[in-house]
């Protein structure tokens, strides 16, 4: 029997995914754990193995569609199969409707008199509250099925189980994410399979009512790109952070010749030791992890305007750049590890990062924010806070500084610092004390190891 | 309507009259010196010690209920006093002659009654008996709450404290009560000491004793049965059924030579001339003097007598003249014993309806004073060793009073931890497959019963299209006849009896050839009495015996209210254990009769608790149901239907199995299994509803599943919730009428236990709430199978193309609530 494959549940709190790219076609033959398609979140993206083994019958959903979870994008089974049964039923469309089918469902009704059951049209036909039994409600919340779709044939315009298993059979629907927005937004028109309508199509504009008037000049070229979904995500949360907090930015640097220089003998000696290659940004990231336990207000988050919740453990958020975007991954309980536990755990968040294949329950829950972006040159800049922490260090370049030693100017190795923190929960004394920390740990690194 | 019997015209029209012989009033005027003969000095003053123990035991619960103190004792008692202060000397002079095998049974005013015969069974059993009684009561709970206690010197010393001590525990609802406190005042008993239960209903226990009796003559039992009333219970009809139950001519003159004779019981009219506040005499009855109305019972008049209750020898004197009478078959007897309560009704009333002088007047003649002095006059004691046994009396009650208020000495039964106490109490629910030993007394072996071998060649399966003459058809009655007479022949105390049930069968000739092989004596014609044939059944299970009785149409169910839902139902609860209950009471609703003789009455049944319920439907039901409530310990409301006895086994295969079975209590009889559809039946409704099985597959496509509620009380539900898990769907008939049809009960059950699968509400096809119309217009009334289709139409899943008949809309639904109907 021909069996759906379902879109996988990325994480407790991820409602649905993007198909990027399928790796299968229809009429492969796929066999259990073999990779089908590949997927995203806003946070990562997966692998799909396959849950069957078999032909892939049909394929629900194309490269670039936003699928619920636990939905079904494709059928397996034996060639030749019927696998319309295991068509999601998906919110959404009433204008792409195929005409036919909603033209076959009376002539379907008036066959044999036991099939009492019209074929179910593939528009909504309620929105809104409906009446519908407790089994019939059950089947659709186990089936994923939008009941709007269901002619009720029940008592009083009650939906009832029949109905529902006539929409099971005819396959018609839309998925429940774009049936809201249609039911709130108006109907859109289908692009999807079959005239599905995606959520896409709900996000498409309407269509002008007239066509533009022709313009003399050349036409200006351009292409309109879609965020990805973490684009989006990061859009979100970047413009929360920026319209909602009053955050600024505290800047300074610290002596690296200590930092440089003990590091230089970690590099040399890490083979023999067993230690991972230990960065300046290892060193830094250990330090913080140490100081902010004094600072409880920037080892926090802000729940609303008038609670801050401190955490007892320092749990680091770690901006890393990847292909498809910022990542933030988080090194737990950071207060509690060794520096080169840290730098172990950083390289291998940083590696699944830019893999995409981290899970999304370690891309939150961070108390703390730090940002590198020395490697690429920057002397100073204003790292944005990621909410809901307090705040974020930047950690910038190396540069040569020089100073007056004994009334002569002596060249030394500098390193900025930029820390950017919420004003509601801590203010510029502590914010800058706790810079100065972070900066003679730095400095005085060995003696802040031994402490 | 024995053949044997003519009823000649001429006798019957010969003139002539009735004479009647004169009714002695108060004739015992022997003096103490005469008496002399008759008592030793120690019979006579435990006599006086007797009554001042009941004067003390009332007086205790009078001042606890109206002042809640009674000496040191503090305690608030919340429950009824239905005291019997001035009326000592009529319970001690009855609990004189009687020993523990003759029974008592009692009223709402039963204190007395219940002490004096306690105190009388003490005096009478040997040492060794009572320890024995006192160990083993109740796994001997009651006897280990005060044995540390007590002071007493010997055994019967500490059995009188034991005894009061049980008494006034269940009267104060402690655990260490005789009935663990769930009888309380009203409802005591102490079997061991033939002391069976009082009763709260008014004459309550006439059918009840009378049932003692017939169970102590039908197992050659010892003893007569002594049933207490007042004289306002002469009002109530049942007790006028028991006592020409008691009487009935065929005890003289068919029964069997051995069992001959009237029952063994003596009504014993507690005549304190007053019903709660009603004068008897002079205002609410019309026989002048009680004595009079066994007068209109028997020739013999009843041997009826008034007797000065006042004085205990002349109550004495008359039971040791009636009892020889009653264990000689001359039974029954009455005896009016005049009395006087000085205390109300209740510790509320404020009598009103007497004056002061009345009661100073028979205080004055107050037999705890005038027996005394009558004693000390013929010198048979001394002033003081009345004052002695008057304090005995008081540090008696005080001691007994004091243990029985002491919570930690005699707790209350533990509900807030136990939440299962009363639940396990509900129902014996044993199986007993004999109540006796002995042979079985019958005429003739099993195998000799013409109707036995005409079953032989019968057909025990008619379904599968198979074509099988009525005649030739094993149907529903034959199957009740099976297990009937499979029984009979195994439990020799098990009797059947009701109205025509010898000769004619039964109404619906379910017992028809039984009377070629079973004795008169256990399957009898009774007279037209509701209460009687139900009461006497509860009586004699109660004593210790089975019974199968029968009404002829549950219409008549109304005639014997009391003694089905108040006696049937709650006395193995209310004794907490002491007594069962196996009575199997047959109901067939009928038909074609109309109004008062085609009502299904499940849910009366159904209602109250302490009753089971059984209702098959199909041969191989009856049989297995039968079975089951005929081996049982518990009372079981049998319904049937004239629509079914002729029917064969059509959905068994296999048929209706010639040996022995039972039915799973509580289980449903599955049908036919089906998907889209559950139709739960019950009675005669099965069949049709399989006719709209045929409509609703056939037509619409709609595939049923069918149940037979076969077991209404128990129900298991666990197998109606699979079928609706499966269907979502569920249809309930019945032939009752809907509005509070126990099937609304299921239906609300289910709509509760199955909400989530159910994918329309359980709908309901019952009768209309009319009266039954003549059977001409059946169709009308009851449910048809297109009543079903329509139901399924209107209110579970439309059927297209069905045009429906009856109206089931919602709007009708609404209008008939209004008007009634």
């Amino acid at each position: 029997m021909a069996a759906g494959i379902l879109m996988p549940k990325a994480g407790i709190t991820v409602e649905t995914c993007i198909i990027t790219k399928w790796r299968k076609n229809v009429g492969d033959t796929v066999n259990v754990g073999d990779i089908i398609f590949d997927y995203e979140t806003d946070k990562a993206t997966f692998e799909c193995e396959s849950t069957e083994s078999g032909e892939i019958l049909e394929i629900f959903f194309n490269d670039g569609d936003e699928v619920p979870c636990l939905v079904n994008v494709c059928a397996v089974g034996k060639a030749g199969e019927d696998c319309s049964a295991l068509r999601p039923v998906l919110d959404g469309d009433e204008t792409a409707a195929p005409a036919e089918a909603s033209a076959a469902a009376p002539a379907e009704a008036a066959a044999p008199a036991a099939a009492a059951v019209e074929a179910a049209p593939a528009v909504p036909v309620s929105t809104g509250d409906i009446k519908i039994s407790p089994r019939a409600k059950a089947l659709t919340e186990s089936k994923h099925i939008d009941p709007h779709f269901a002619t009720p044939t029940g008592p009083y315009g009650r939906v009832i189980e029949r109905d529902i298993r006539a929409l099971i059979e005819s396959g018609v629907g839309a998925t429940a994410a774009a049936f809201d927005g249609a039911s709130a937004a108006g109907m859109a028109t289908g692009t999807g399979l079959g005239g599905r309508v995606s959520v896409g199509d709900l996000n498409a504009p309407a269509a002008p009512a007239a066509a533009p008037a022709a313009a003399a000049e050349p036409a200006v070229e351009y292409e309109d790109v879609k965020f990805s979904s973490m684009r989006k995500a990061i859009s979100k949360s970047m413009t929360v952070s920026l319209s909602t907090i009053p955050q600024l930015t505290h800047n300074t640097s610290f002596d690296a010749t200590e930092l440089m220089a003990y590091r230089a003998k970690l590099k040399a000696n890490a083979e023999k030791l067993g230690l991972p290659n230990i960065t300046l940004n290892d060193m830094v990231l250990f330090v913080v992890s140490r100081v902010l336990l004094n600072y409880k207000d920037l080892n926090a988050n802000m729940l609303d305007d008038k609670t801050i919740r401190q955490f007892k453990d320092v749990h680091l958020g770690m901006a890393v750049d990847t292909d498809r975007g910022l990542m933030v991954p988080t090194i737990r309980f950071a207060n509690k590890k060794s520096l080169a536990e840290i730098s172990a755990e950083a390289k291998a968040l940083a590696a699944q990062c830019k893999a995409g294949n981290i899970s999304p329950d370690l891309l939150s829950g961070a108390t703390f924010t730090i940002s590198n972006v020395g490697s690429l040159g920057i002397e100073s800049f204003t790292p944005v806070i990621n909410p809901p922490q307090t705040g974020i260090l930047g950690v910038d370049t190396l540069m040569t500084k020089v100073r007056m030693v004994n009334g002569e100017l002596q060249g030394y190795q500098a390193m900025g610092l930029s820390l950017t923190y919420d004003h509601r929960a801590l203010d510029g004394t502590p914010a800058s004390k706790f810079l100065r920390d972070v900066a003679f740990g730095l400095e005085n690194f060995s003696l802040f190891l031994s402490k | 309507m024995p053949k044997s019997q003519y009823v000649d015209p001429a006798v019957m029209r010969a003139p002539g009259k009735i004479t009647f012989n004169d009714i002695p009033m108060n004739q015992y005027n022997k003096t103490i010196e005469e008496e002399k003969a008759n008592y030793t000095t120690e019979d006579f003053m435990r006599i006086y010690r007797d009554m001042a123990i009941c004067r003390e035991f009332e007086t205790m619960l009078f001042q606890i209920k109206t002042q809640s103190t009674y000496g040191d004792v503090q305690y608030t008692y919340p429950g009824p006093s239905h005291l019997s202060l001035g009326q000592e000397a009529n319970a001690v002079g009855q609990a004189y002659m009687l020993d523990e095998n003759d029974f008592i049974f009692g009223t709402h005013r039963s204190h007395d009654e219940v002490i004096a015969k306690g105190l009388s069974a003490i005096h009478k059993l040997d040492e060794q008996t009572l320890m024995k009684i006192m160990e083993t009561f109740d796994d001997g709970k009651v006897l280990k709450a005060i044995e540390k206690y007590t002071d007493a010197t010997n055994v019967k010393q500490m059995a009188i404290e034991y005894f009061i001590y049980g008494i006034t525990c269940e009267i104060f609802a402690r655990e260490t009560g005789f009935h663990k406190g769930l009888g309380g005042s009203m409802h005591a008993s102490f079997l061991p000491f033939g002391i069976y239960p009082n009763n709260a209903i008014v004459g309550g226990s006439g059918p009840i004793a009378t049932g003692a009796a017939l169970y102590k003559k039908e197992n050659y039992k010892k003893g007569i049965v002594v049933a207490n009333a007042g004289d306002g219970a002469v009002g109530r009809g049942p007790v006028w059924e028991s006592m020409n139950f008691a009487a009935m001519d065929q005890l003289k003159q068919l029964w069997e030579e051995s069992k001959r004779g009237g029952l063994p019981i003596l009504y014993n009219f507690n005549n304190n001339n007053y019903g709660m506040g009603g004068q008897t005499r002079g205002e609410t009855m019309a026989y002048e003097f009680l004595a009079r109305i066994g007068s209109g019972i028997t020739p013999t008049q009843m041997h009826a007598e008034r007797v000065d209750g006042y004085n205990p020898l002349a109550v004495i004197d008359a039971y040791r003249r009636k009892k020889p009478l009653l264990l000689n078959g001359e039974g029954p007897v009455l005896l009016d014993v005049l009395t006087y309560r000085t205390g109300g009704h209740s510790t509320s009333d404020a009598q009103v309806y007497r004056t002061k002088e009345e009661v100073e007047a028979w205080a004055a003649l107050d037999p705890l004073v005038t027996y005394r002095q009558s004693l000390i006059d013929a010198s048979v004691a001394v002033d003081d060793e009345f004052e002695k046994l008057l304090q005995y009396s008081k540090d008696l009650l005080h001691k007994t009073t004091k243990l029985a208020a002491d919570e930690s000495i005699s707790p209350y039964a533990d509900l807030k931890n136990d939440k299962q106490f009363i639940e396990n109490l509900m129902f014996s629910k044993e199986k007993i497959a004999k109540f006796d030993d002995r042979e079985p007394e019958v005429l003739a072996p099993k195998s000799e019963c013409p109707r036995v071998k005409q079953i032989e060649g019968k057909e025990r399966y008619v379904g599968g299209g198979k074509k099988v003459s009525k005649l030739k058809t094993f149907n529903y009655g034959d199957a009740l006849f099976e297990a009937i007479i499979d029984k009979l022949y195994e439990d020799p105390t098990l009797i059947m009896y009701g109205e025509d049930v010898r000769e004619w069968g039964g109404a619906f000739a379910v017992y028809r050839g039984l009377s070629d092989v079973i004795p008169y004596s256990r399957l009898f014609n009774s007279p037209i009495s509701e209460s009687a044939i139900v009461g006497s059944a509860v009586g004699y299970a109660m004593a210790g015996g089975r019974a199968l009785v029968e009404l002829m149409y549950t219409d008549f169910l109304g005639c014997c209210g009391d003694e089905v839902f108040n006696q049937m139902a709650k006395w193995q609860a209310m004794s907490a254990g002491c007594v069962k209950m196996p009575v199997v009471l047959r109901l067939p609703n009928g038909s074609k009769y109309a109004a008062q003789h085609s009502q299904d009455w499940v849910a009366l049944a159904a209602h109250v608790p302490g009753l089971k319920v059984y209702f098959p439907a199909t041969p191989y039901e009856a049989k297995g149901l039968l079975n089951l409530a005929l081996n049982g310990s518990d009372p079981v409301c049998f319904f049937e239907s004239q629509r079914l006895y002729n029917n064969g086994e059509e959905f068994h295969e296999g048929g209706v199995p010639t040996g022995y079975y039972e039915l799973k209590e509580g289980d449903l009889d599955v049908i036919k299994e089906g998907t889209d559809l559950t139709i739960l039946t019950m009675g005669a409704t099965l069949y049709r509803a399989m006719d709209a099985v045929k409509i609703l597959e056939e037509k619409y496509g709609v595939s049923c599943e069918v149940m037979n509620i076969c077991s209404v009380v128990p129900l298991n539900y666990d197998q109606i919730l699979a079928s609706v898990k499966k269907t979502g769907k569920v249809l309930l008939t019945s032939d009752a009428c809907t509005r509070g049809s126990f099937l609304n009960d299921i239906a609300k059950n289910i709509t509760d236990l199955a909400f989530d699968d159910l994918d329309a509400p359980p709908v309901v096809v019952g009768a209309r709430n009319w009266i039954t119309p003549p059977f001409e217009f059946d169709e009308f009334f009851f449910p048809q199978a297109s009543w079903m289709v329509d139901a399924v139409n209107e209110s579970i899943m439309p059927l297209p193309g069905h045009e429906p008949t009856a109206n089931y809309t919602p709007v009708e639904a609404i209008r008939r609530a209004k008007e009634s109907v």
